[in-house]
């Protein structure tokens, strides 16, 4: 198995990924906007008048196909990209990571209660940690800086509050 | 002053798709597919998603600003997020508090 990258070499490495998409596309990475357009693909195949009804959601269907999106083709690269990844360091393996004091099925539990709380965070903030605080980051967004400085206070109170779960 | 290219189309995609995979292979290279390291900073023990995250920022934004100084890149032309400063203050404490729920 080899070793992980040092973050530096890693950070270099994302950012010219990142520059590179500047360059080419005249804005960013991301990430949660990818899994907006299918939730509200869903919402229109199940329950097309519904999500008509809804403005967001409507804006969302509007932009076309799933499969016409940037940001859910890339997102796909971004899975191809870490199996890759993984697999080409001899990573590639199933396993649940977990603290020791946590079974396997609170585990999942709270990794769902966790994404889906990331989830709906980033449509309050309207970006996520790629498409706000890397990308804007990158451009000196305002708002991208207040919500990094925001994601780590609200990290940190959170985990000193279940640190007993993870410990 | 001739980019960004605002690739558009099929080509828009299938860089997309490059792009994705580049995205992909060096958070996995960087250790950030291993969810101990994705909650470490929270808990002091690991920093590796700091370091690569304000090394990543650095980089492009150094690079952004040398092609807009040399001509070469038209600042006007990027999409920069628009600022919400109060939702996006609540929604970072809230994906925050995610991030150290979901652990490992």
């Amino acid at each position: 198995m080899r070793p992980y990258w040092s973050p530096y070499t890693a950070g270099v490495a994302l950012g010219a990924t990142l520059l590179l998409t500047y360059v080419l596309m005249g804005f960013g990475l991301g990430a949660s906007g990818a899994f907006t357009h299918v939730a509200a693909a869903l919402e229109g195949a199940v329950a097309p008048g519904r999500a008509q009804a809804n403005s967001y959601i409507a804006g969302y269907l509007e932009a076309g196909r799933l499969w016409a999106q940037w940001v859910v083709i890339e997102m796909l690269g971004v899975v191809l990209g870490g199996v890759l990844g993984a697999w080409s360091a001899g990573r590639f393996a199933w396993r649940l990571d977990r603290g020791a004091a946590i079974g396997g099925g609170r585990r999942l539990l709270f990794a769902f209660v966790g994404g889906a709380t990331v989830g709906f965070a980033s449509r309050i903030a309207q970006g996520c940690t790629s498409g706000l605080a890397l990308s804007g980051g990158a451009v000196l967004a305002p708002g991208a800086w207040a919500f990094l400085m925001a994601f780590m206070a609200g990290g940190f109170a959170m985990a000193w509050m279940v640190r007993r779960i993870w410990r | 002053m001739s980019w960004p290219l605002t690739l558009d189309g099929g080509a828009a995609l299938g860089a997309g798709l490059l792009l994705g995979v580049a995205f992909g292979f060096v958070l996995e290279r960087a250790g950030l597919g291993d969810p101990k390291k994705l909650v470490g900073l929270f808990y002091l023990e690991d920093f590796t998603m700091l370091k690569v995250m304000f090394s990543a920022i650095a980089v492009a934004s150094a690079g952004i600003a040398l092609l807009a100084v040399f001509g070469v890149m038209d600042l006007a032309a990027l999409a920069v997020q628009p600022t919400y400063l109060w939702p996006q203050i609540v929604g970072g404490l809230v994906l925050g508090a995610g991030f150290a729920l979901g652990g490992y």
